[in-house]
Formats: structure tokens, C-alpha cells, sequence
């Protein structure tokens, strides 16, 4: 196996710059999602690194070579195509005989391959079939499998499962995720879908406006996101506008228009500074109007519920905390307040988290 | 009601249909709308008896057919007919394929001006057309001149078989294009990429992945410029003068100069019989080939 190194890479196209000074590594055997918005650059990064594409600037080294002038037949990279790309003329065993067929393997080696990896992924037997004749659950793992019996140096999966229904969307997340363990493969994954790449990847870079905005593991980016817009786009999140006043031990103390709040904090933010405050709705509690100010490690503030929505699961409730802010908050389904209940809201200062507040 | 230029085709084939027999069905559409009527009359003329007074008597007989098969000199001229269908044809194919290839891969803009310009010898009347091609071609055309003011010697363009393929092929070879890029545009670019990064070059790919997928194309517009060629008329009487003979200019001369109706229209009728033979086995051997690839 590889690792894959991205350093420098833009792409432009006339005025549009699509990637802007991308860099970035995938680790040998691992899963790395690119996770963005849809246009931050993600389709044009993965086709530079398979080749169709040719960057503007900046270089692609898998393993020990520079592949950036490489022609995409010579990359040895396995593409999993958003709309798969089978080849609708091919059966499924044709499909997924072509690479080995390029390699020049002798018949009975692509034949044993062949049937091997199509057992693995399940398709034993619909090898006969043409790519029409399959669901999209099969198409898509014809695809994998045409993308794997080639032993590729690394793995570029393009939203894989945009296609799929939402069951089995979460199936095949594991399922991939299962493959990829298996087979050790060093694989990029293309996504705008954070629930997918925090439960798939080893590590997440998040893209935005073909700038990579953080790179890491995803508990890190989903409790420590270092931009506002990155926490605003893994999971659902309540930002509040506010101002660093000080420390208390460990904990920034910022002054919001809710009230005063205690925070953990980036460690580039400084007494004075604008920042913006991170509270997750799964991380907020209601209870009964009670003390007002907070304890130690716990925020409180005080509220009034204006909205309340049934989520099975979850009760979904929007509370009025003063100074014209609504924060969003997640109870568990035996939730009992009611609109317009006067309600105490509290959270941790850990779950708490302000980052920088910086425009762009 | 001679076997004249047939422009009235549609010039869009359907590319997109599935199952590649549907995709004769604008060509067999021609052949049935516009030649069935006159060809049921025709059918009737030919079982008709000669007569050097009236156009024919009408006496059944089946003697012009076998005087027709019997004759070699019919045959020689079918297959003239043939190999000049072919031979435009595999011409019109050659040159239209990286035509169409490029037009179905340009962007949106360029295309509509591609479009314009292929189609553009279908703007300009038969006539017209093919005297100009005069003016380019004859003994004293521009081309012998150029070759004859660089020393070299002229070459004959006009007045035989190469004249005709060159005045056909250039009427018909916008409905190969046409025919063609309208299935290459059917076919998702990516697949070709897929290939590539399959680890097929750039030529491989195309071989493997796009031409077979753009072949319903290709047969539609083989079988459309073949039926287009051999039935027309033009073209080869006015390019080809005195030296090249096909069945269409047999089949008006048998009627307007030997008064011949019930022998001409037989002429007609056999011909068309072995066009519509040629292409079965054609279709048959292509549908073929079309599964195995
Ligand atoms: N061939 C092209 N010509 C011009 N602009 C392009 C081209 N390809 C992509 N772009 C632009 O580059 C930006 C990034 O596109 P890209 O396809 O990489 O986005 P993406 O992150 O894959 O989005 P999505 O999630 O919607 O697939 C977009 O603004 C897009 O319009
Ligand atoms: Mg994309």
C-alpha cells in the first residue's frame, strides 16, 4: 500500500477556482473523507487525482512518485463513479474483467479473480447479468468490485452512495468501511454527507469554497470544529456571537447576548477577541426554572420554549434565551415542556466550545 | 416517378432508442411512406406486356423479370450499383466517424456550429451542388489546373467512378454524422474515463468502451447513406457523364428513351428487392457482431 499526498493542488477553470491550494495526505490504508458542500471542489480533486483533470498547480505523489503528469491509465487508482459509469455493454463479469484484462492477466487468472471478488461483494451468481438488469444496490457494488479486482494503489470512491435509498445507504456505509479494513486500502472519499464520513473515515477533511478548512479525526471535527463553518456544517449546531472576557481555569468566559457562558476554546483565542460560540442541541438540557447561576462546569441560562416539534426519538425544542437568540435543543421523546413554559437551560462548559470568529 | 434523390430522410435518426432494430426505422420509414405507392404501381407496370404504341398493354406476363435475370448486363450494373453504395458508404463512414466523434464532444456552443457546418451540403440544391463539383473536378477544374501549374500530371475527376463516390459522399455523409454523433452523445464520457483508469489507454478505451456502444449509430447511418446512394440519381448521371451506369439511370433510360415502361419498372422492382436483401443480411450480421463485441 501507498499513502497519497496532495500538496499544493488548485485547479481553475478561467475565473472559477475550483480547488484552491489543496494539501493533504491519506495515510497507507486509510479511509480519508473529503467532506463538503456541494461545488466546494470535491469531484474536480478526486479527477485530478485519477488524472482526468490536470491541476493548475501543485503536485500528486502516491507513495514514492510524483503522478501529477501521469496519464490516468498509468496512476493504478481504483474509481468508484458517482453514477458508477458500468460499462452498459459488459456483463457484470465483463465489467469487472476489464482492469485484469488491461493488465494482461491470462484467462483463467482473470476468470479466478473475477469470480472471487464478485462472491465477496456478494454477487455471486448475477455475474451474467448486464449493468440494467441490476438494482442500484448491485450496480453499486459492481462498481466496487470493478474498482477493487485491480488491487489499486488507492481507492477514490465520488459520493458513492448519493444514489442509494437511505437503508441502504447505511448498510453499505459499513459495508465499505468493511471492505476497506479488509483489503487495507489506502482510499479517498468523496462526500457532502457528514454523517457518512464521520462514521466512515479515519480521518475527515472538511472543504469549503475549494479550501481545505481542517483536517481531522472525526470526533475532533465534530466537537472541535476550528471555523464557524465547519460547525455549522457537521451535525446540527447553535452558534452564538460573542466576546472572550476572560478565564476561569481551564475555561474561556465569553460574554454572548444570552448572558455570560464558560466555554472550552481554541487556544488561539485571546482575552478581547470576537469569537463564536458552539453548543450542540443534543448537549442542552430543560428543566425547571430553578438557580439561575451557573455551577461549576455548568452553564444555565434561562429560557422560554417557543416552538416544540416531534421527532420520535427526539423532541425537538426552539427556547428564547434572551437577546434575541433561539437556541435549538434535542430532548428525549418523554420530554415534557410545553410552548411558552419558562424553562432553565443548562450545558456543560465542556460541551460548550468557542472558536474564532474570522469572516471568509 | 423515377428512383430519384431521396432528401426527403429524416435527418434524426433516433440514437437513443433502445434495441438497434428500432433503429432502422427511420430508414425502412423512407423506404415504406414515400416508396410503397409508387411502387405498387410500378409493380403492376412491370407485369405488363411491352408495346412500342402505348405506354403497355395490359397483357400479365412475366417475361420482363425473366429477361432481367437472365441478362448479364443487368447484373454487371447491379453490382456497379452495389459497389458504388458500398464504396460511398465505407467513405462517408470513415470520414464522418471522427466528424461525429468531435461533435458529440464539443460544448454545447460549438456544436450548434459544427451542426451547422455539417449540414451544410444539404443547404445548397442538387443542381447547384454538383456543378460546382464540375467546376472543381472536370480536366479544366481548379484541381487540374493547381496540378498542372505545379507540373504535375492531371488526373481524371470527373467522368468516372471517382467523381461519383466524391459528388455521393458529400450529399450523404451529413446523415452518417448526424446518425452518429447522435449515439456518441448518448454515451457518458465517464465511461470512457472509467476505462482509462482501468488501465486502457486512450485508444483502447475508445475501442473497447465507446464504438461498440455508438455502433447502433453507425448502422443506422451506414443503411441510411447504402439506400441514399444506390437509389440515387443525379449525382452519378451528371458527374459520372456516359462512363458510370447504375441501376436508377438504367431504369430512367429504359423508360424515357427505349419507351420501355414494363422493363424499366421490373428493373425498379428487382432492385429494390436486392437492396432490401443486401440490407437484411447486412442487419443480420451486424446484430451479430453487435452481441459479441
Ligand atoms: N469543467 C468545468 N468547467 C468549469 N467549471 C467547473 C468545471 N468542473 C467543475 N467546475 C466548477 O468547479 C467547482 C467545483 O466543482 P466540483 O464538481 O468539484 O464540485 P463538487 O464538490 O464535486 O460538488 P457536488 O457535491 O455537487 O458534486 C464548481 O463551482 C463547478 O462549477
Ligand atoms: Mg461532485
Amino acid at each position: 500500500m501507498a499513502s497519497l499526498r496532495l500538496q499544493g493542488l488548485t485547479k481553475r477553470f478561467g475565473d472559477v477556482v475550483a480547488v484552491h491550494e489543496l494539501t493533504l495526505e491519506v495515510p497507507s490504508g486509510e479511509l480519508v473523507a473529503l467532506l463538503g458542500p456541494s461545488g466546494c471542489g470535491k469531484t474536480t480533486t478526486l479527477r485530478m487525482v485519477a488524472g482526468f483533470d490536470v491541476p493548475t498547480r501543485g503536485r500528486i505523489v502516491l507513495g514514492d512518485r510524483d503522478i501529477t503528469a501521469d496519464p490516468p491509465e498509468r496512476r493504478d487508482c481504483g474509481m468508484v463513479f458517482q453514477h458508477y459509469a458500468l460499462f452498459p455493454h459488459l456483463t457484470v463479469e465483463q465489467n469487472v474483467a476489464f482492469g485484469l484484462e488491461m493488465r494482461g492477466l491470462r484467462r483463467p487468472d482473470v476468470e479466478r479473480r473475477v469470480g472471487e471478488i464478485l462472491e465477496r461483494v456478494g454477487l455471486g451468481g448475477l455475474g451474467r447479468r448486464y449493468p440494467r438488469q441490476l438494482s442500484g444496490g448491485q450496480q453499486q457494488r459492481t462498481a466496487l468490485a470493478r474498482a477493487l479486482v485491480i488491487s489499486p494503489r488507492v481507492l477514490l470512491l465520488d459520493e458513492p452512495l448519493a444514489n442509494l435509498d437511505a437503508k441502504l445507504r447505511e448498510e453499505m456505509r459499513f459495508y465499505i468501511r468493511s471492505l476497506q479494513r479488509e483489503f487495507h486500502i489506502t482510499t479517498l472519499y468523496v462526500t457532502h454527507d457528514q454523517a457518512e464520513a464521520l462514521v466512515l473515515a479515519d480521518r475527515v477533511a472538511v472543504l469549503m469554497n475549494g479550501r481545505l478548512q481542517q483536517v481531522g479525526a472525526p470526533e475532533e471535527i465534530y466537537h472541535r470544529p476550528r471555523t464557524p463553518a465547519v460547525a455549522a456544517f457537521i451535525g446540527l449546531t447553535n452558534l452564538l456571537p460573542g466576546r472572550v472576557t476572560g478565564r476561569s481555569g481551564e475555561r474561556l468566559v465569553l460574554e454572548t447576548p444570552a448572558g455570560t457562558v464558560r466555554a472550552a476554546g481554541a487556544p488561539d483565542l485571546r482575552e478581547g477577541m470576537e469569537a463564536m460560540l458552539s453548543v450542540r442541541p443534543e448537549h442542552i438540557e430543560l428543566d425547571r426554572p430553578g438557580e439561575p447561576a451557573s455551577r461549576d462546569g455548568v452553564n444555565r441560562l434561562r429560557g422560554v420554549v417557543q416552538e416544540r416539534t416531534f421527532l420520535g426519538s427526539l423532541i425537538d425544542f426552539r427556547v428564547d434565551v434572551g437577546g434575541g437568540v433561539l437556541l435549538r435543543v434535542q430532548g428525549r421523546g418523554g420530554a415534557p415542556q410545553r410552548v411558552g413554559e419558562q424553562v432553565s437551560v443548562s450545558f456543560d462548559t465542556t460541551a460548550a466550545w468557542a472558536l474564532p470568529r474570522r469572516e471568509g | 416517378m423515377s428512383v430519384a434523390e431521396a432528401t426527403v430522410a429524416p435527418a434524426r435518426p433516433a440514437g437513443r432508442v433502445s434495441g438497434r432494430h428500432l433503429l432502422i426505422l427511420p430508414a425502412l420509414a423512407v423506404l415504406v411512406v414515400f416508396f410503397v405507392a409508387p411502387y405498387l404501381n410500378l409493380l403492376l407496370i412491370s407485369v405488363m406486356t411491352p408495346s412500342p404504341r402505348a405506354a403497355y398493354l395490359r397483357v400479365l406476363t412475366l417475361d420482363n423479370y425473366a429477361r432481367l435475370v437472365r441478362d448479364p448486363f443487368t447484373w454487371s450494373v447491379v453490382w456497379h450499383t452495389m459497389w458504388l453504395g458500398m464504396a460511398t458508404t465505407a467513405l462517408s463512414l470513415v470520414l464522418a466517424y471522427p466528424l461525429a466523434y468531435h461533435l458529440a464532444r464539443s460544448p454545447r456552443g460549438a456544436r450548434g456550429a459544427l451542426m451547422v457546418l455539417v449540414i451544410s451540403p444539404l443547404l445548397v440544391g442538387v443542381l447547384i451542388r454538383t456543378y460546382g463539383w464540375m467546376i472543381l473536378l472536370q480536366d479544366t477544374g481548379l484541381i487540374n489546373q493547381l496540378l498542372r501549374a505545379l507540373g504535375l500530371r492531371t488526373v481524371p475527376l470527373m467522368y468516372n467512378n471517382l467523381g461519383v463516390l466524391i459528388g455521393l459522399t458529400h450529399v450523404f455523409i451529413p446523415f452518417m454524422v448526424l446518425s452518429i454523433a447522435g449515439t456518441i452523445q448518448g454515451v457518458d464520457p465517464e465511461l470512457e474515463l472509467a476505462a482509462r483508469s482501468l488501465g486502457a489507454g486512450a485508444w483502447r478505451a475508445f475501442w473497447r468502451v465507446t464504438f461498440p456502444l455508438s455502433l447502433p449509430g453507425v448502422i443506422a447511418g451506414t443503411v441510411l447513406v447504402f439506400v441514399l446512394t444506390v437509389s440515387s440519381y443525379v449525382i452519378p448521371s451528371l458527374l459520372g457523364g456516359f462512363t458510370v451506369l447504375t441501376i436508377p439511370i438504367l431504369v430512367v433510360r429504359t423508360i424515357t428513351e427505349l419507351f420501355n415502361w414494363p422493363g424499366g419498372s421490373a428493373l425498379a422492382i428487382l432492385f429494390f428487392a436486392i437492396t432490401l436483401g443486401a440490407l437484411w443480411v447486412y442487419l443480420r450480421l451486424a446484430g451479430r457482431t453487435g452481441r459479441t463485441t
